[in-house]
C-alpha cells in the first residue's frame, strides 16, 4: 500500500514536470524563433526581403562583407563606431549619475530629499520624447546640432535624464545596514570613500545592472539621434542606418545585410553581458559579517 | 554698413526674379568675389561614390559657371519622401536648397519653409517641363520648384508569358498568367476605384469638393476586388513577395516603380517587360486603371541668406545637362520635354514606361491637407477584403463607410 503510494506520487510528480517541460519547451522555442530567423537570413545568399521557405536555400557571408565594404550608400562602420562611441560615454557618465544619486537619496538626509523623489516620480511618468522638439531648439540655441558637436549634443541627451532613474539602485542602497556606514565613520573614512570602498562593491549586481541599461538606451535609441542628426549623415547611428536600410529604395538589395546588421549590433550588448555577468552573484555574500 | 549695402543690392536683384519674403544678405565681398556658404541636401543616393557624386559634380560645375560667387558647399543627407518632415522641423537651421516629393507640398508651405519661383526662373522652369509635371508642383498659382523626376507606379512582366498584346487587359494577364498587386498598399488600390469615376477632392486640388468614393460606381470596384482576390491567378504583393516571385518564376506581373527596375532586371533579364497600367473589366466595359503620380523637386528654403545662389542652383539642378547626368549616373528618369526625344533615354523601356503612366494612366496625386484621411481607410478596406471581412453582401455598406472615413478628419 505504502509502497503504491509512493510509487503513484512518484509517477505524478514524472507526469507534471513532462507536461512543465514540453510547456516551457515550446515556449522557448517560440522566443528564440524570431532570433533564430534573424540570424538565418543575415547568412541568407538569396536576396530580397521576403522569401517562401523558412531556412535560406543557400548561404552566404556576404551580408556581413557588404555592411563593411559597401560604404557609399551607407556607412556602417562609421554608424557602428559613432554609436559605440556615443553609448560608451554617455554609459559611462549615466552609470555615475544614477549611483551617486541613488546613494545620496539612501543615505543622506536634507529636506529636498523628499519632494526631490516625488519630482522625479512625476516626471518619470511623461515619455522622454515629448520633450525632444524642445530639446533639439536648445541644442541649437547651443550650436550643437552641427558636425561632430552632434554626438556630445546625444551624450548629454542620454546621459542628462539618468538621475531621475534612481529607484532601482536606490532600493538596493537601502537594503545595505546602515551599521556598515556608521562602522566607517568611526573609522575615519569620508562619505566618498564609504561611497566607493564599501557601498560599490557590496552592490556589485545593481552597479551591473545600471552598466548595462545605461549602455543599451543610447545603443538602442533612435527617435532622437533622428531628430538631433538630422541631415548629418555622417553623424549617424546604427539604429537610423538600419532604418534607412528598409526603405522602399534601398529594401530589396540590404535587408539581408539589414539582418546582418541587427546580429552585428547586439554583439556588444552580449559581450558587455557576458562580462559582466560573472558579478551577478549576491553583492552581500561574504562582505558583511555578523 | 556693408551687409545693409549687399542686402539691398541683392533685394534690388531679387525683385527681378523673385518673390519671395524674409530675405537677408550675407556674406564678405573679396576680390570681386562674394563667398557664400549653400547648403544642399539630397538623398544619399546621389553623392555615393558608386554613382560618381552627381551631386558634388553638378555643385561643383554650378560654382565653376559662377566666378562671381566664391561658394562652399554644404552636403546632407535627406530623401524626398522624408526631407519635408526635417526641413519644417526647422526650417531656419535647413538646408539652402533640397530635394522633395510633391506630395508634401502642403507640409512645406505650412512650415514656411518653400520659396517660390517666379519671373525668369519661373520661366525658364516653365520651358523646360510639361505642364503635367509643374502643375504638381503648383498652388494657387504659385510654382513652389523645379521638377527633375516623375513619380508614380507602373507594371514590370515576364515577357516570356506576357505579349506586348496581353499587357494590355488585367483579364487578358489574368487568364494567361500570375499577377501580383499590392492590394493592401493605398498608394496602389485606389487604381480601380479611380479607375471606374471615383475623384479626390475635385480636380484634385479643391479641397472642399471633397472625396467621392462612393455610390455604386464605388461598390461596384469593391465587388470586383473581391472577385480579383479570390482568382486563383491573383497574388497580394505585401512585404516583398511581389519581386521574390518574379525572382522564382512563381509571378509574371507586378506593380511597382522606376526604384525596383534593377532588381527586376536581375530577376528576368531579357525577359523584362515594362508598361502603363492594363485596363480591366467591370461589369462588361472595359476601364482603364489610374495610379496615383507626382514629381520630385528641387526647392529652394525661403529662410537662405543667399537667394539669388540658391534659386540658381536649384534651377541649374533641374536644367536637361543637369537630369541627362543625373539618368546616366543614379538612373534617375529624367521629366524634362527635351531628353524623352533624347534616342538614347527614350530607348529606355523605364524610362518610357514611367513617361506613359504618368502622361496617360494616372491622376495627379492630390497634395491638399485632407489627403492624409484618404490613406487608411483605403488601406484597411484592402486589408478587409484579404482577410475575408468584406463580402460581396457587405460590400456596399463597407464602401460607404470606407468613403465616409476619407471624409472625416478623424481617425
Amino acid at each position: 500500500m505504502a509502497g503504491n503510494k509512493i510509487h503513484s506520487a512518484k509517477k505524478r510528480r514524472f507526469i507534471n514536470n513532462t507536461i512543465v517541460h514540453v510547456i516551457l519547451g515550446i515556449l522557448a522555442v517560440i522566443w528564440v524563433f524570431p532570433i533564430i530567423w534573424v540570424i538565418l537570413t543575415s547568412f541568407r545568399a538569396e536576396k530580397g526581403s521576403y522569401v517562401s521557405t523558412f531556412f535560406p536555400q543557400s548561404f552566404t557571408l556576404d551580408n556581413y562583407a557588404k555592411l563593411f565594404t559597401d560604404t557609399s550608400i551607407l556607412n556602417f562602420p562609421q554608424m557602428f563606431m559613432n554609436t559605440l562611441f556615443i553609448a560608451i560615454c554617455s554609459c559611462i557618465l549615466s552609470t555615475f549619475y544614477v549611483l551617486a544619486v541613488s546613494y545620496c537619496l539612501s543615505r543622506l538626509r536634507f529636506k529636498m530629499r523628499k519632494p526631490y523623489m516625488n519630482m522625479a516620480m512625476i516626471l518619470g511618468l511623461f515619455p522622454g520624447f515629448m520633450s525632444m522638439i524642445a530639446v533639439y531648439f536648445i541644442l541649437k540655441a547651443l550650436g550643437m546640432t552641427e558636425g561632430n558637436l552632434i554626438k556630445l549634443a546625444l551624450i548629454l541627451v542620454y546621459s542628462g535624464g539618468a538621475a531621475l532613474t534612481f529607484q532601482i539602485a536606490k532600493g538596493f542602497f537601502d537594503t545595505i545596514p546602515a551599521a556598515v556606514d556608521e562602522a566607517a565613520i568611526l573609522d575615519g573614512c569620508t562619505r566618498w570613500q564609504i561611497f566607493t570602498k564599501i557601498t560599490l562593491p557590496l552592490s556589485k549586481p545593481i552597479v551591473i545592472y545600471t552598466v548595462l541599461t545605461s549602455f543599451m538606451s543610447p545603443w538602442l535609441d533612435f527617435i532622437f539621434a533622428k531628430v538631433i542628426c538630422r541631415a548629418n549623415a555622417d553623424q549617424y547611428t546604427i539604429a537610423i542606418g538600419l532604418w534607412r536600410m528598409l526603405e522602399k529604395e534601398y529594401i530589396d538589395s540590404w535587408y539581408t545585410s539589414f539582418a546582418a546588421g541587427a546580429v552585428l549590433i547586439s554583439i556588444p550588448i552580449a559581450a558587455l553581458f557576458l562580462y559582466m555577468q560573472r558579478y551577478y552573484v549576491d553583492g552581500l555574500s561574504g562582505a558583511v559579517k555578523g | 554698413m556693408r551687409r545693409k549695402a549687399v542686402s539691398v543690392l541683392l533685394a534690388g536683384a531679387m525683385t527681378l526674379g523673385l518673390a519671395a519674403a524674409g530675405l537677408t544678405g550675407c556674406g564678405s565681398t573679396g576680390g570681386g568675389k562674394e563667398s557664400i556658404r549653400l547648403m544642399v541636401w539630397s538623398p544619399q543616393n546621389d553623392q555615393s561614390k558608386d554613382n560618381g557624386e552627381w551631386l558634388q559634380t553638378m555643385c561643383e560645375t554650378f560654382a565653376d559657371e559662377h566666378p562671381e560667387w566664391d561658394i562652399t558647399f554644404v552636403y546632407g543627407i535627406a530623401d524626398e519622401a522624408g526631407a519635408a518632415g526635417t526641413v519644417s522641423q526647422d526650417a531656419e537651421a535647413s538646408a539652402d536648397v533640397f530635394m522633395y516629393a510633391n506630395d508634401t507640398l502642403t507640409t512645406m508651405t505650412d512650415a514656411n519653409a518653400l520659396a517660390k519661383f517666379g519671373g525668369k526662373y519661373r520661366e525658364q522652369i516653365e520651358s523646360m517641363n510639361s505642364e503635367a509635371v509643374l502643375d504638381s508642383l503648383i498652388m494657387d498659382g504659385e510654382l513652389y520648384g523645379v521638377p527633375f523626376t516623375t513619380n508614380t507606379w507602373f507594371m514590370y512582366y515576364d515577357k516570356s508569358v506576357y505579349t506586348e498584346e496581353d499587357v494590355k487587359s488585367l483579364d487578358t494577364m489574368l487568364e494567361k498568367g500570375v499577377v501580383s498587386f499590392p492590394f493592401v498598399n493605398s498608394w496602389y488600390l485606389p487604381a480601380f476605384y479611380i479607375g471606374n469615376g471615383c475623384t479626390l477632392f475635385g480636380d484634385g486640388t479643391d479641397e472642399s469638393a471633397g472625396v467621392d468614393f462612393g455610390g455604386q460606381k464605388a461598390a461596384d470596384v469593391t465587388n470586383y476586388l473581391i472577385d480579383l482576390e479570390s482568382n486563383p491567378n491573383f497574388r497580394i504583393d505585401d512585404l516583398g513577395s511581389g519581386i521574390a516571385g518574379l525572382r522564382d518564376g512563381s509571378i509574371n506581373a507586378m506593380f511597382s516603380g522606376s526604384w525596383d527596375a534593377n532588381s527586376v532586371r536581375e530577376a528576368l533579364g531579357d525577359n523584362m517587360g515594362v508598361a502603363a497600367l492594363p485596363t480591366f473589366t467591370l461589369n462588361g466595359e472595359e476601364k482603364q486603371m489610374m495610379s496615383y503620380a507626382g514629381s520630385k523637386a528641387i526647392g529652394v528654403n525661403p529662410n537662405t541668406e543667399n537667394m539669388v545662389a540658391a534659386v540658381e542652383l536649384a534651377v541649374f539642378l533641374g536644367s536637361p545637362d543637369a537630369q541627362r547626368a543625373h539618368y546616366e549616373m543614379c538612373g534617375t528618369i529624367p521629366s524634362c520635354t527635351e531628353l524623352m526625344e533624347d534616342p538614347k533615354i527614350g530607348s529606355d523601356p523605364v524610362v518610357m514606361a514611367q513617361n506613359e503612366t504618368f502622361l496617360h494612366t494616372s491622376i495627379l496625386q492630390p497634395f491638399v491637407s485632407k489627403m492624409n484621411n484618404c490613406w487608411v481607410p483605403v488601406e484597411n478596406m484592402g486589408k478587409g477584403i484579404r482577410n475575408g471581412s468584406i463580402t460581396h453582401d457587405n460590400a456596399v455598406d463597407q464602401t460607404e463607410q470606407m468613403n465616409k472615413a476619407m471624409n472625416s478628419d478623424g481617425i
